[in-house]
């Protein structure tokens, strides 16, 4: 039960942001704009700190290396 | 035209319900403000009451906010007149609504006694302050209030501000809206606090709802000879939203109390107001602070609903040129525009409810002075 | 009567108190995305640190958040305090979108900013993420409702003035909602507030790298700051560009005094000006350098049209303003009598009503009727001169603006080249530069501020009405009053912020990144993070 609630709900929350895109993709094209925007600048700083964290597992894997 | 008159008065109550969210939510905050000093004797104790209302004070903050949105949207003129007319009093209230937020926030953050001893006066003043404004507004909007426009639209002001602070029935108004706030105050301070603080507390919100009680009582009375306001020609409800050339308006003693002659069942609402204050006293002297908060709660609509249903259809009636009054009719926005806002309130009250409700759960039980000494993060 | 001084004070107090309020609302734009990332960094990877970064930054958003509340409060009340004859002549259309920002979306962003301050051990991880993503977008539909409303004084689009009730009635929600000078201005505005969030956080971190303190933690947020501030300035440009084209069309006083464009430019030869002192007494430059081949591409994005210039828009408000001026007689005389013949009469000049509204200040008495066909052609030529705002200002904080803009591409640029090569701490300059700029997207704010709403003037709604009708009938008293108030209360509060974000930023994150200890719980944990509250750092 408690399952078929969490996925109504995401249900609800998915099909508001498609309408939310629809409507701003035909009338309001710069909000859409801000939407993805957005999306993408939160992305990509999420990215590059994952990226952050890939690097300085490398470098210290390579400082590792002459050890063994 | 018979929808828009249906709107008109279904924004109306909406300003009603607004104006009672207002008071309830804003009302506890500054009634704890108001108490601070008074209850905590101890830093602790105070951090704690602050604790209490920490994560909740911005959003009851923003029924301030929005009752401010709302009156300019639904009310264009009344906004745009009351406050002008009212300006020394508005913008005392804004100084002291802005001194509060940077109080919580600030006051905490420093460990120093002159620092937080500041600020502690800053949320006496800045919670006591905005409650007496708030009544003594109601106070003097029931006596009238002097004022006329010109032909663009234009309000001109008759009269002077010192009356709006110091007239005797708007300092009753003014009082009894504080005694309340304490009132409401105190009860979450006793639903949430423990120990000497929740003991401090309950005392202090007996005596508030009790004399709110004795002072709506005397204001009852009172009213009965204040100049009310009545329309002595026929008015159409449906008229353009225009202040100019409107039906005329007399000036009567006792006309407040008109619509509850004509409609007894109104007089429901004085009584519930009263049974609100004096059975919510009951219940806090019993211990039972659940209870006493909800029947605060009652006891703000019910005075607030008395006053509406006193005045109606008048929102702010003109002492010096009554034909020019601002009622219900001839001071709301279009049909247009309060048909859109309408279905934006109806669909976001109730997440707006939902959402609060869920943040009083996620965040509910005593709140322990220990954790909040300890966490320099709380207020 | 209206006074004139009165109508100055009252826009020196709006003036004083938006731009004040301006100073933190950026921040609170940019930095509810930035923790959001923070977070969303915390619960993919599951590091710690970056729950500490959450909620360091959070810390001084919240310093920020209060008082940013705190004074958008007196902006709420200012209309109805202040410009009375604004607030009853837009109210119907122009109270819409503020009623609705309440609704939607300050009671979300109020209420949910508790608790994520204070329900960081009552929520789930993924939850407490939610709650920070809500906050983030509440305060940015915060920013849309008001610049919705903003866009109304603008482009008064989706209303109709209406002679009987006197005052602008709304007519059409998509107009007003989809009004693209309200759509480019929000995304201009509240990316503008993402540059601001990411220079804060940089240059905060740069100072750390500098000093060699912390280095794990602003290593981190340096990267996460530099990605964003990048691609958010890359777009805010995008926008001020799409918003200039937009003056092109529907403000063509602003774009004028923008450029400094005395005289109309034809063709694609006209100079854009680099550098000018413009003398709005005399109408012209003292001096000034220009590009050619410049202007009409940059504003127009096409190669021949013609821009016009002040010359010109002074000469087609003279004609304006015959019209308006029997628009306001007919009006006047309609609003007494109600005769059908006075309202086909305004009808005829209804559009030009704005003008007439205008001309009233340089009317005998403020009485239009009084214009004698002697005394005409000077009320013609004051308000004429009256349409155009201030040249000087306008080119000015224009310029400004905008070269802080392309600084900051370029201090964001190298700040994200050298995190991503992790070559930071080899260049000094960078983090020199990046800690000087913190304040500087606040500075092109509150300039892009003064551009918008100077480049109005003199209207409160563009070419509808003056902002000289708009004010309160208020005594000089009642001003003097509220002004020496505002200019105490905010005196404390920038005071008080400053010396708890100067504190705050110097006692720092703290040494805690390597090896976090575990937390124990507390008997009732209620309130705050319980751990944290050992640590010296909070």
């Amino acid at each position: 039960m408690k399952d078929l609630v969490k996925f109504g709900a995401l249900a609800i929350v998915l099909l508001t942001a498609l309408l939310l895109a629809v409507v701003a993709g035909d009338y309001g094209p710069w909000y859409f704009a801000w939407l993805v925007g957005t999306t993408m600048i939160v992305l990509i700083a999420v990215s590059s700190a994952v990226l952050f964290e890939t690097q300085e597992a490398n470098s210290l894997a390579a400082h590792k290396e002459p050890v063994r | 035209m018979e929808l828009y008159i249906a709107l008109k008065i279904i924004w109306a109550l909406l300003l009603g319900v607004l104006l009672s969210g207002l008071a309830i939510m804003v009302g506890m905050d500054m009634g704890v403000g108001t108490l601070l000093r008074f209850v905590g004797k101890t830093d602790a104790e105070r951090r704690t009451s602050l604790a209490i209302i920490g994560p909740h004070w911005d959003g009851n903050q923003v029924w301030f906010i929005l009752g401010g949105g709302a009156i300019f949207a639904a009310f264009p003129t009344l906004y745009a007149t009351s406050f002008s007319t009212f300006y020394v009093v508005m913008i005392l209230l804004l100084f002291a609504m802005i001194l509060r937020p940077v109080a919580f926030e600030y006051r905490s953050k420093v460990d120093a006694r002159h620092w937080r001893a500041s600020w502690d006066w800053a949320f006496l003043v800045s919670g006591a302050l905005p409650m007496i404004i708030f009544g003594a507004a109601f106070g003097n909007v029931l006596q009238g209030v002097g004022f006329h426009f010109s032909w663009d639209g234009q309000y001109y002001q008759d009269e002077s501000f010192i009356w709006y602070l110091l007239n005797p029935f708007a300092l009753l108004c003014g009082v009894m809206s504080l005694a309340l706030a304490v009132y409401q105050g105190g009860a979450m301070l006793m639903i949430r606090g423990m120990g000497d603080l929740a003991a401090r507390a309950r005392r202090f919100a007996v005596a508030g709802g009790l004399l709110a009680l004795v002072l709506f009582v005397i204001g009852g009375v009172w009213i009965e000879f204040i100049k009310g306001f009545v329309f002595t020609q026929s008015v159409d409800p449906g008229m353009p939203a225009t202040p100019l050339g409107g039906p005329a308006v007399a000036m009567r003693a006792g006309a407040w109390l008109d619509n509850f002659h004509a409609h007894p069942l109104l007089w429901l609402l004085p009584a519930l107001g009263a049974c609100g204050m004096l059975g919510g006293s009951l219940a806090l002297l019993a211990r039972k602070p659940v209870l006493g908060w909800w029947l605060g709660a009652l006891a703000w609509i019910g005075t607030i609903a008395t006053v509406g249903g006193a005045m109606f259809p008048f929102l702010m009636p003109s002492s010096t040129t009554p034909a020019q009054s601002l009622t219900v009719w001839n001071a709301s926005g279009s049909a247009y525009n309060l048909g859109w806002m309408l279905g934006f309130a109806v669909v976001f009250v109730p997440i707006i409810v939902s959402y609060t409700g869920w943040a009083f759960r996620v965040m509910k039980g005593k709140v322990n002075p220990a954790t909040v000494v300890a966490d320099d993060h709380s207020y | 009567m209206i006074d004139p001084t009165v109508v100055n004070l009252s826009r020196l107090q709006f003036a004083l108190t938006a731009l004040y309020h301006f100073q933190f609302v950026p921040l609170t734009l940019g930095l509810s995305f930035i923790l959001a990332a923070m977070e969303t960094v915390y619960v993919i990877t599951g590091k710690q640190i970056y729950k500490d970064m959450t909620l360091f930054w959070g810390k001084l958003f919240g310093i920020n958040f209060a008082i940013g509340v705190a004074t958008g409060l007196t902006m709420e009340f200012e209309f109805g305090t202040n410009w009375s004859m604004y607030s009853h002549f837009v109210g119907d259309v122009f109270g819409t979108p503020l009623a609705i920002e309440g609704l939607m979306a300050f009671f979300m962003e109020s209420t949910f900013v508790g608790l994520m301050f204070f329900g960081w051990d009552r929520l789930s991880k993924p939850a407490h993420l939610a709650v920070t993503y809500i906050v983030a977008l509440a305060s940015n539909l915060s920013a849309l409702w008001i610049l919705i409303a903003n866009g109304f004084m603008q482009d008064p689009a989706g209303a109709r003035f209406d002679p009987t009730t006197m005052r602008m009635q709304f007519k059409s929600f998509s107009a007003l909602v989809f009004s693209p000078d309200a759509q480019a201005k929000f995304v201009h505005t509240s990316i503008a507030g993402y540059v601001s969030g990411a220079m804060f956080v940089m240059g905060i971190s740069a100072y750390y790298l500098l000093r060699k303190q912390h280095r794990e933690f602003a290593a981190r947020s340096f990267r996460i700051a530099a990605l964003f501030g990048l691609i958010s300035t890359l777009a805010v440009v995008t926008l001020g560009d799409a918003l200039g084209r937009m003056d092109d069309l529907l403000q063509p006083t602003k774009l004028a005094a923008m450029e400094g464009l005395w005289h109309s430019a034809k063709g694609p030869a006209a100079p854009w000006k680099l550098f000018a002192l413009p003398d709005d007494a005399k109408q012209r430059d003292a001096f000034s350098i220009g590009i050619p081949y410049v202007l009409t591409p940059l504003v127009a994005h096409e190669w021949n049209t013609t821009i016009p210039g002040i010359y010109a828009l002074e000469r087609a408000a003279k004609a304006k303003t015959v019209s308006g001026i029997k628009a306001i007689i007919a009006l006047k005389s309609f609003g007494a009598s109600h005769d059908p013949a006075a309202l086909a009469a305004f009808r005829k000049h209804e559009n030009d009503m704005g003008y007439g509204f205008l001309a009233q200040r340089y009317a005998p008495d403020q009485n239009l009727s009084a214009i004698t066909p002697a005394l005409l052609p000077a009320v013609l030529a004051k308000t004429a001169r009256a349409s155009i705002p201030n040249v000087f200002v306008e080119f000015w904080s224009f310029r400004i603006m905008v070269g802080l803009g392309v600084a900051f591409i370029v201090v964001f640029a190298f700040g994200a080249y050298y995190s991503l090569k992790n070559e930071l701490e080899k260049h000094p300059l960078v983090m020199k530069a990046a800690m000087l700029a913190i304040p500087l997207p606040i500075l092109a704010c509150e300039f892009g501020w003064v551009t918008a709403e100077n480049g109005r003037q003199p209207w409160t709604v563009y070419g509808w009405l003056p902002t000289f009708q708009s004010a309160s009938s208020h005594g000089i008293g009642y001003m003097i009053f509220s002004l020496v108030g505002f200019v105490l209360l905010y005196s404390l509060f920038i005071a008080a912020e400053l010396y708890l974000m100067f504190k705050y930023a110097r006692l720092g994150p703290g040494e805690h990144a390597v090896q976090p200890k575990p937390l124990p719980v507390p008997a009732r944990p209620v309130f705050g993070q319980p751990g944290y509250a050992n640590k010296p750092w909070q």
